[in-house]
């Protein structure tokens, strides 16, 4: 983990009339880190940047932004590309990303400057005299992303930054993404997509039921997750093969490839070690390929929400 | 600039740029000037001459129905009956209007004459024809019944009745002020509700959208409300305005076109003139006379603005919550029927606010925030000080409405903050209300 953090969340709890949303949330996020927060739909997530973004109150808790009390100073420090976002239909797209500059404490002149650099980047020139409703859903998430980054915020919180956007445009903002991480601005990405996730994040965070089930780096969280597994890529007979060895492991899932060639998916038990293992097959079949399989996002994902 | 004066300006101008307001802005002191001009114009009488030709069945009016150049009448033939000189009134351009004076007119109390026109006569037109019958029908029961005629004359009265306040001499034509209190309570029912349900659109529009999540990251949801009424009031005030001046500008460079200066020389040695001024309007009409001379314009505008902008500011804050509230605005129709009862309540309360200005019911309206924009601006239009409206009862009702408008407002950004971020739910009352306790 980064030695600094940029937000620091502690003891977070939020309540609806009908529900709890945060339930003694702890939180660290790092400076410049690209950071995950991930959950089921209704964990919390939502709620939780709401109050990040001081839409929302909590109930108890503090949130510190850069080791300060957040308050509303901290607004122009933070951008938020909301889940659910839009732009006004009937204003032209020059007006409105000026206007929504402005709010986030720009000048119309600095605004201007930074909008010729985005527009020319993300290939937006063209369209400053349009009106929203004349774009499409693809074009209107590139202006809403540009008024999102325009401010050069230290924080920048993207909800499901990606949906919506075809291959090409998804690897162009996920690339900004990373160039903004770059010249260090820290990311809060909340996406169901556990690729982009596995791509582009650092440390994850995953709320489920309105508490923090998980949190750490991509690589821990894999590790804690790893279970002794292993694929066995072989030439020979599969009587051969899971008669070799008695006792220590379980056959998790045996395929066929061609008449000779079978591909076995093993999990050892207890202390048995993949060497033993070896050791015990190698006179029966041949073998052609070992890896050991490291868990994904969407595995640990899966494993940590149903486990609950 | 602030952010809420961003706000406010962005409220303000998309919709001052709008052609709808644009072209209203003209149209409606056009609609103001013309509905004047036309109201004039249609009560007075603008046809030098009347050719009327008249049925007589019982053949006793042709010596005792006055004539004169004026409503000339001619006597159909006696041997026609009514069906067939109809036919000779369709065919003859000359004539006019043909009056039906049935057999059992002069006998009994309760028969009808009748009139028939190809252009409807004006009301003037109309009175005569019926006041030339029926002194013709008491001149032959004068002779009928052999009274004396001057005896008769001294019989029969006819009495004006002036109303007059013993405070205030002056104070005359209460009702026809009345009328100006109605019109501005239209004004002011039209304004508060044109513009709060476009506050109701706005807040509605940005939820749609979904951009408000990303406003209200930037400012408050108070901030974003509060800018988005005052921006929206702003243009209802300066709409008010360019009618205001619009109107004066179309009076003074219209009106006097249109009037004819009784003091002319010209006129006044040919009276003729006068009347073949067929598309002026006489000076000395009363509507054009009242509405000039006698509406305090000056302190009515003034309270026009306040009462508009207090009643505005209480339905406006409410109307934000139901924008909240809902996802589109097939839905607001539940609880916009509860807001819109205390304002057509009012509008037709207001005539039984003229008829008794002073009355409590008067008293009570005028003081309750729901109702009291409409029914004190009529009160302040029956003049103030007089029978109608004590000065202290207009900051009474300015001061509770400030009051109400304030903690309406403070409701309403409780429902407001909870509902701009709900969506895909209809809301219900009881919502509302979690709303209001969260």
């Amino acid at each position: 983990m980064s030695s600094k953090n940029i937000i620091e969340i502690e003891g977070l709890h939020k309540s609806y009339t009908d529900h709890k949303a945060l339930d003694n949330i702890n939180l660290s996020i790092g400076e410049s880190k690209i950071f995950g927060l991930l959950g089921p739909n209704g964990a919390g997530k939502t709620t939780l940047i709401r109050i990040i973004n001081q839409i929302l109150e909590p109930d108890h808790g503090v949130v510190k932004f850069a080791g300060e009390l957040l308050s509303r100073k901290h607004i122009h420090s933070i951008g938020y590309l909301p889940e659910e976002r839009g732009l006004y239909k009937k204003m032209k797209v020059g007006e409105q990303v000026l206007y929504l500059a402005q709010l986030k404490g720009l000048s119309k002149k600095q605004a201007k400057q930074k909008l010729r650099y985005w527009f020319e980047k993300l290939g937006a020139e063209n369209w400053w005299n349009k009106k929203v409703e004349d774009l499409s859903k693809g074009m209107a998430q590139k202006i809403q992303f540009i008024t999102t980054v325009l401010h050069e915020p230290k924080v920048l919180i993207l909800d499901e930054p990606l949906s919506g956007l075809d291959p090409v445009n998804s690897l162009l903002i996920k690339n900004e993404i990373l160039e903004l991480k770059k010249n260090n601005t820290s990311i809060i990405l909340s996406t169901h997509d556990m690729n982009s996730v596995e791509e582009i994040c650092e440390e994850v965070a995953i709320i489920n039921h309105s508490k923090k089930i998980l949190h750490g780096s991509i690589n821990e969280i894999k590790k804690n997750y790893e279970e002794s597994l292993w694929t066995i890529l072989y030439s020979g007979n599969q009587i051969n093969f899971t008669n070799a060895v008695w006792g220590g492991w379980e056959l998790m899932n045996h395929i066929n490839i061609n008449e000779n060639i079978n591909k076995a998916e093993i999990k050892l038990l207890n202390d048995f070690t993949i060497n033993k293992f070896i050791k015990g097959i190698v006179d029966h079949v041949e073998i052609l390929e070992i890896n050991k399989k490291i868990p994904s996002i969407n595995d640990v994902f899966i494993k940590a929400t149903t486990d609950e | 600039m602030s952010k809420i004066g961003l706000i406010i300006s962005r409220e303000y101008l998309t919709r001052v740029k709008k052609k709808t307001f644009i072209l209203m802005s003209f149209l409606g002191p056009l609609l103001i000037v013309g509905f004047i001009l036309l109201t004039s114009y249609l009560s007075q009488d603008k046809k030098g001459k009347y050719e009327i030709l008249v049925v007589d069945e019982s053949h006793l009016f042709d010596s005792i129905l006055r004539n004169s150049n004026k409503y000339h009448l001619q006597w159909a033939p006696n041997e026609k009956d009514y069906n067939e000189v109809q036919e000779i009134f369709k065919k003859d351009d000359e004539l006019d209007l043909l009056l039906y004076l049935p057999i059992n007119l002069i006998k009994t109390n309760s028969m009808t004459a009748k009139c028939l026109y190809k252009e409807i006569p004006s009301t003037g037109v109309q009175k005569h024809l019926s006041s030339i019958i029926n002194e013709a029908i008491e001149l032959y029961r004068v002779n009928f019944n052999n009274i004396d005629i001057s005896t008769y004359k001294s019989i029969k009265t006819k009495i004006n009745l002036d109303v007059v306040d013993i405070e205030n001499k002056e104070n005359r034509n209460i009702q026809r002020k009345a009328f100006v209190g109605i019109a501005l309570a239209f004004f002011i029912y039209g304004f508060i509700f044109l513009y709060s349900v476009q506050v109701m659109r706005g807040v509605i529009e940005e939820k749609t959208n979904r951009i408000v999540e990303v406003i209200i990251s930037s400012v408050s949801s108070f901030e974003l409300m509060m800018a988005k009424i005052i921006g929206v009031g702003l243009v209802g005030i300066t709409q008010f305005i360019i009618w205001a001046i619009v109107t004066i500008i179309i009076s003074i460079t219209i009106f006097p076109l249109l009037i004819i200066d009784k003091y002319d020389p010209s006129l006044q040695m040919n009276s003729d003139k006068l009347v073949n001024n067929s598309f002026k309007i006489d000076p000395n009409n009363e509507t054009i006379q009242f509405i000039i001379n006698e509406v305090q314009w000056s302190y009515l505008i003034v309270f026009f603005i306040l009462f508009f902008l207090g009643g505005y500011l209480l339905y406006s804050g409410l109307m934000a919550a139901i924008g909240a509230a809902v996802d589109e605005e097939a839905d607001t129709q539940q609880f916009l029927i509860p807001l819109t009862i205390p304002m057509v309540f009012a509008i037709l309360m207001a005539s039984k606010v003229i008829d008794d200005p002073s009355s409590s019911l008067a008293f009570w309206l005028s003081e309750i925030p729901f109702t009291s924009p409409i029914i004190m601006i009529v009160r302040i239009a029956m003049g103030i000080g007089d029978s109608s409206v004590e000065i202290w009862e207009i900051i009474l009702s300015l001061f509770l409405l400030t009051i109400t408008f304030i903690g309406t407002t403070w409701l309403s950004g409780r429902i407001y903050r909870k509902g701009i971020l709900s969506y895909g739910k209809k809301a219900s009352y009881s919502d509302l209300f979690k709303w209001l306790k969260n």
